[in-house]
C-alpha cells in the first residue's frame, strides 16, 4: 500500500544518523519528565484528597489519568521545528510542484516518529503509573485508551503541522507552539479532569479540538462515562478532516505567496 | 585587574545585548507577549484547582502564585540577561570559545552575555504580575521581592552554566543538560509540602529547586532574617561553584584534552 | 640592542590524547572518561621560528598540518606540552590577558560582529573590552572606517552586509585597540576575486603603516604572495621551509609553465618530466620540470608536430610548489 510505503521510507530517509541520536536523545528525556510529572502529580492528588476534593475522583484514577492524556501528548513528536528548519532552508521551494506531497510527507515522517516513541513512552506511563499506585485499571479500559490515544495523538502531530506551516509568515514559531500547547493543557484537561474546571471553560472547550485529543481518549481510565467510544471516533474524524483542509488551505495560500514573490 | 574597567564592559556588553534583542523589534514583542500569555494560560489549572481546595498542605492560592511568580521571573530575567547560559554547552562544542579567549575579558561573562532570549521578557513580566495578583506582598516590601527574584535567579543561571559545563569533560552531553535544565525548572514550580524526605534533600542541593522556587517564596509569604540569610548564603555558593567549574573546564580546553580537530 | 622578537618558537610542542570516542549513550561517554582508550597524536612537533617585529608571515601547511594548533598556542588559547613560546615578550598561556590587550584575531569562519547590529555597536563595546578612552576610540573607529572605505556600512546591520564587506568590519574589529600582532585564519574564504583584492591590499597596507606583525594562514596562494614577504610551511606538525616567498619558488622547484597556441588542434608531448596540464582549442598547456628536460627540447618536440604561432613561458603557480615540497617531504621524510 502506498501509504505504509510513504510511511517506511519517509520516516526511516529522513532521518539521518545526527537527527536519530537528537531523537533518541530526546526521548530519554521525554521518558524522565514523565517518570517525574506522574510522581509529582501522585504526591499532589494524595494531597488534594487529605485536603477533601469535593468530586468522586480517586487519586489513584487521576494518576493514570494523567498518565494516559501525557502518553498521547508526549508521544506526538514536535514537527513544527523540523517543517520551520525546512520553510526556512528553502527546501519547500522544491516541492512547491506537488502541495500535496510536502504537507503528507512531512506528516507521515512525523507519524514514523510517533510509531517509535508511542511503545517507549506507553511503557513508560505504565510502569511509572503502578509504581506510584500500586493499582491498574481494569485490561478492557486500557485497551480502548490505547488505540484512541494513538489516533488523538496522530491528530496531535497533524495539529502541529499547521503550526509549522506558519513559518512562512513568521520569525519564530515557538511562540505560537507554547501558546497552543498551553491551550491544550487547559482544555484539553491534561492535568485535571475538565469537569473539575469552571463551566465556561468547559463550554468554550467543546468549540476546540483539544478534549477530543487529551481528555476524551484519557477518560475511559478513569470510566467517567465523558464519551463513548462511537462518539469519540466521530470526533476524531470530523477534527481531522479539519485540519486537513485547514493545512491544505495554508499551503496552498503560501505556496502562492512565494511562487508570486519568487521565495 | 582592574574591576572598575570590567564593570564598565558587563555594562556596555549587556547594553548591546539588550540592543540586538529588540532589534527585530515583531520579533521581539511576539515571543514576549507570547510568553507572558502561556504562563497565564498554565496557570489555569492551579486557579480552577485551588478554587476547588483552598489549601493544598498548607499552601494557599496566593502562595502558588508567589512561587510561579518568582520562578518565572528568575528564569526569564536569567534567559533574557545572560541567555548565553542556555547555549553554553553549544558554544564550547563549536569552538567559539577561542574567538572569547584571545580578548582580556572573563570568559565566562562574556560567553553569558553574548544572548538573549526575548521570551525571558514574558517570563519577568507574567512572574512580577504573579507576584503581584498573589497579594502577599505590600509595597514597602518591593526591595524584598526584587532581592530573592535575584538571589534565585542566580542559583539558576549558576545551575545552567555548571549542567553545560559538562560539555568540557563529556563532550556532547548538550542535551542531557538541557533535560536538567528543564528538570529543575519543573520542579522549582512546585509546591515543596508535596515533595518527600530524600527527594527535598535533592531539591536542596544537585537539583536546587528549593533555593530557585520554595525559599525566595516563603521569604515573601513570611519574611525571616534566617531564611533570607541561608538563601543569599545559598546564591553566593552556588554563583562560586559555577565560577569554579567553569574555570576548571577552560583549564581542561586549553590543554586540548576534548576530542579535537585539528590542523 | 636590537627589538625583540614579536614571535620566538623554540622547540614547542603539542599532542593530543584522541579518544577512540564511543559512539552514543551518555553512560558510554562517562565510560570514555575513565577507561583509557587513547591515542597520543602529535599536532605539533618541536617547531622552532622567530619572527621580527613588522614582518608579513605566510604560514602554510595542508590540512592537519598543525597549522591551527600552533596558531592557538600562539594566541593563548591552547598550552604547550613542550619547549618554548613567546609572543610580544610574552608567555600566551601564562600570560593570556596581558597579551589579548596586544593582539589581534580574525577567523574566516568565525565572526565575532553582532549579527542583528549594525557594526559600529560591536566596535563600541570593543572598545570597553580593550579599555580605550571612549573619545581616543571613537576617533579610532572613524579613520579605520575611512580607510578601509566602509562609509555608510558601519552602520548597517551586519546581517545585511555581504561577505566581503563583512570581512573588511572586522578587520577593522580586529584593529581597534593598535594591536602590534594580527593572527589571521583564512581570512579570504569565500570572498570574491575583487573582494579578495581589496582585502589583501588593505592588509598590506595596514600592516606597513602601523608596522603591524602578520601571521597569516591560507589555502589561498594569492593571500601568500600579495600580503607577505616570508613562508613557512609545516606539515605534520614540522618545519618544512622557511624563507621569502619569492626563494620558495625559485629554489625549490626548477619549473616552467608553458603556454603553446598551435596551428594543430591538440599536442601530444610525451617527454620525461612534461606533464600536459591542458591540450585542445589550439592551446595546450604544460608544466616542465627543467632537471630533467631541458626547455628546449620540449619545444623541438612540439614543432615537429604542428607550426607554433605563440609561446607564453612564466615561473611555476606557488600551488605546485608547495605541492612538490609536501611530496618531497613525504618521500625524503625529512625537511629541507
Amino acid at each position: 500500500m502506498i501509504g505504509a510505503r510513504i510511511l517506511k521510507y519517509a520516516a526511516f530517509s529522513r532521518i539521518s544518523a545526527a537527527e536519530a541520536r537528537r531523537e533518541r536523545s530526546e526521548l530519554y528525556g521525554r521518558m524522565v519528565f514523565f517518570a517525574v510529572i506522574l510522581g509529582v502529580f501522585s504526591s499532589l492528588w494524595r494531597a488534594v484528597a487529605e485536603a477533601g476534593m469535593p468530586v468522586a475522583a480517586d487519586p489513584k484514577s487521576l494518576v493514570w489519568y494523567l498518565a494516559a492524556t501525557e502518553w498521547i501528548l508526549l508521544s506526538a513528536p514536535p514537527i513544527h521545528i523540523d517543517i520551520q528548519e525546512a520553510i526556512r532552508r528553502g527546501d519547500v521551494v522544491y516541492r512547491l510542484g506537488h502541495p500535496a506531497s510536502f504537507v503528507v510527507s512531512e506528516f507521515a515522517s512525523g507519524l514514523g516518529l510517533l510509531a517509535v516513541r508511542a511503545p517507549f513512552l506507553g511503557l513508560t506511563a505504565f510502569l511509572c503509573a503502578f509504581a506510584f499506585t500500586g493499582w491498574t485499571p481494569p485490561v478492557s479500559a486500557l485497551l480502548t485508551v490505547a488505540p484512541f490515544g494513538l489516533a488523538a495523538s496522530g491528530l496531535m502531530t497533524a495539529l502541529y503541522l499547521w503550526i509549522g506551516l506558519l513559518a512562512f509568515w513568521l520569525q519564530e514559531v515557538s511562540p505560537v507552539f507554547w501558546l497552543w500547547q498551553k491551550l491544550m493543557f487547559v482544555l484539553g484537561g491534561l492535568m485535571l479532569p475538565l469537569e473539575l474546571y469552571p463551566a465556561f471553560i468547559q463550554r468554550a472547550a467543546a468549540f476546540t479540538p483539544f478534549p477530543t485529543l487529551l481528555a476524551a481518549p484519557a477518560s475511559f481510565v478513569i470510566g467517567n462515562g465523558l464519551v463513548t467510544p462511537g462518539a469519540l471516533a466521530r470526533q476524531l474524524a470530523v477534527w481531522s478532516g479539519v485540519t486537513a483542509l485547514v493545512s491544505f488551505a495554508i499551503f496552498r495560500r503560501a505556496a502562492s505567496m512565494l511562487t508570486v514573490n519568487g521565495g | 585587574m582592574n574591576t572598575s574597567h570590567d564593570l564598565a564592559f558587563a555594562r556596555a556588553l549587556l547594553a548591546t545585548n539588550m540592543k540586538s534583542a529588540v532589534a527585530l523589534r515583531g520579533a521581539f514583542l511576539m515571543q514576549a507577549l507570547f510568553m507572558a500569555l502561556n504562563n497565564f494560560t498554565f496557570f489555569v489549572f492551579w486557579w480552577a484547582l485551588m478554587g476547588r481546595v483552598t489549601t493544598l498542605r498548607g499552601w494557599s492560592l496566593g502562595d502558588i502564585q508567589v512561587l510561579f511568580g518568582v520562578v518565572a521571573a528568575a528564569v526569564g530575567l536569567t534567559v533574557s540577561l545572560a541567555g548565553g547560559v542556555r547555549h553554553l554547552g553549544r558554544f564550547i562544542d563549536d569552538g567559539n570559545l577561542d574567538t572569547l579567549l584571545t580578548q582580556p575579558k572573563s570568559v565566562l561573562v562574556y560567553a553569558i552575555g553574548l544572548r538573549s532570549h526575548p521570551a525571558g521578557f514574558g517570563d519577568l513580566l507574567s512572574g512580577v504580575i504573579f507576584i503581584v495578583v498573589s497579594r502577599q506582598v505590600s509595597w514597602p516590601q518591593v526591595p524584598l521581592v526584587v532581592a530573592a527574584i535575584a538571589a534565585s535567579a542566580i542559583v539558576f543561571a549558576a545551575c545552567g552554566i555548571v549542567f553545560f559545563s559538562l560539555v568540557f569533560w563529556l563532550g556532547k552531553v548538550e542535551s542531557v543538560a538541557t533535560q536538567l535544565w528543564d528538570l529543575l525548572i519543573t520542579f522549582s514550580l512546585y509546591p515543596e509540602p508535596l515533595f518527600g524526605g530524600t527527594l527535598r534533600f535533592l531539591l536542596f542541593t544537585v537539583l536546587p529547586a528549593g533555593f530557585v522556587g520554595y525559599l525566595p517564596a516563603r521569604i515573601l509569604h513570611a519574611p525571616s532574617m534566617l531564611n533570607v540569610g541561608i538563601l543569599v548564603a545559598g546564591a553566593i555558593a552556588y554563583l562560586c561553584v559555577a565560577v569554579l567549574i567553569f574555570d576548571r573546564g577552560l583549564r581542561r580546553y586549553a590543554s586540548g584534552s576534548r576530542f579535537t580537530t585539528f590542523g | 640592542m636590537p627589538p625583540a622578537a614579536a614571535v620566538e618558537l623554540n622547540q614547542l610542542s603539542k599532542s593530543f590524547r584522541v579518544r577512540r570516542t564511543r559512539n552514543g549513550s551518555v553512560a558510554a561517554r562517562v565510560r570514555d572518561l575513565f577507561s583509557r582508550e587513547t591515542q597520543t597524536v602529535s599536532a605539533v612537533d618541536r617547531l622552532s621560528f622567530s619572527i621580527e617585529p613588522g614582518e608579513r608571515v605566510a604560514f602554510i601547511g595542508p590540512n592537519g598540518a598543525g597549522k591551527s594548533t600552533t596558531l592557538k598556542m600562539l594566541a593563548g588559547i591552547l598550552r604547550p606540552d613542550g619547549g618554548e613560546v613567546r609572543v610580544l615578550g610574552l608567555v600566551p598561556s601564562r600570560q593570556r590577558r596581558q597579551l589579548a590587550f596586544q593582539i589581534g584575531t580574525v577567523f574566516g569562519q568565525r565572526s565575532q560582529l553582532w549579527y542583528q547590529l549594525p557594526p559600529r555597536d560591536t566596535f563600541e563595546l570593543l572598545g570597553r573590552v580593550y579599555e580605550i578612552e571612549p573619545r581616543q576610540h571613537r576617533r579610532r573607529i572613524d579613520t579605520l572606517s575611512s580607510v578601509f572605505a566602509l562609509g555608510a556600512l558601519v552602520d548597517t546591520p551586519v546581517r545585511q552586509l555581504s561577505l566581503g564587506e563583512r570581512m573588511r568590519c572586522e578587520l577593522v574589529a580586529s584593529l581597534l585597540h593598535s594591536p602590534r600582532m594580527l593572527f589571521l585564519d583564512e581570512p579570504t574564504i569565500g570572498l570574491d576575486v575583487s573582494a579578495k583584492a581589496m582585502i589583501r591590499e588593505l592588509l598590506w597596507t595596514e600592516s606597513e603603516r602601523e608596522r603591524v606583525t602578520l601571521l597569516l594562514t591560507s589555502h589561498d596562494t594569492g593571500d601568500m604572495e600579495r600580503v607577505c614577504s616570508r613562508a613557512i610551511v609545516i606539515n605534520h606538525g614540522r618545519l618544512l621551509w622557511d624563507g621569502p616567498i619569492s626563494a620558495l619558488r625559485r629554489s625549490y622547484l626548477k619549473a616552467k609553465r608553458v603556454t603553446l597556441w598551435s596551428e594543430a588542434e591538440r599536442l601530444d608531448v610525451a617527454l620525461p618530466g612534461v606533464r600536459v596540464l591542458s591540450s585542445g582549442s589550439y592551446r595546450t598547456e604544460l608544466e616542465i620540470a627543467l632537471e630533467i628536460t631541458p626547455l628546449g627540447q620540449v619545444v623541438d618536440a612540439a614543432l615537429r608536430q604542428t607550426a607554433i604561432r605563440d609561446m607564453a613561458i612564466e615561473d611555476a603557480a606557488l600551488d605546485e610548489v608547495i605541492r612538490a615540497l609536501y611530496a618531497t617531504a613525504e618521500t625524503t621524510g625529512t625537511p629541507s
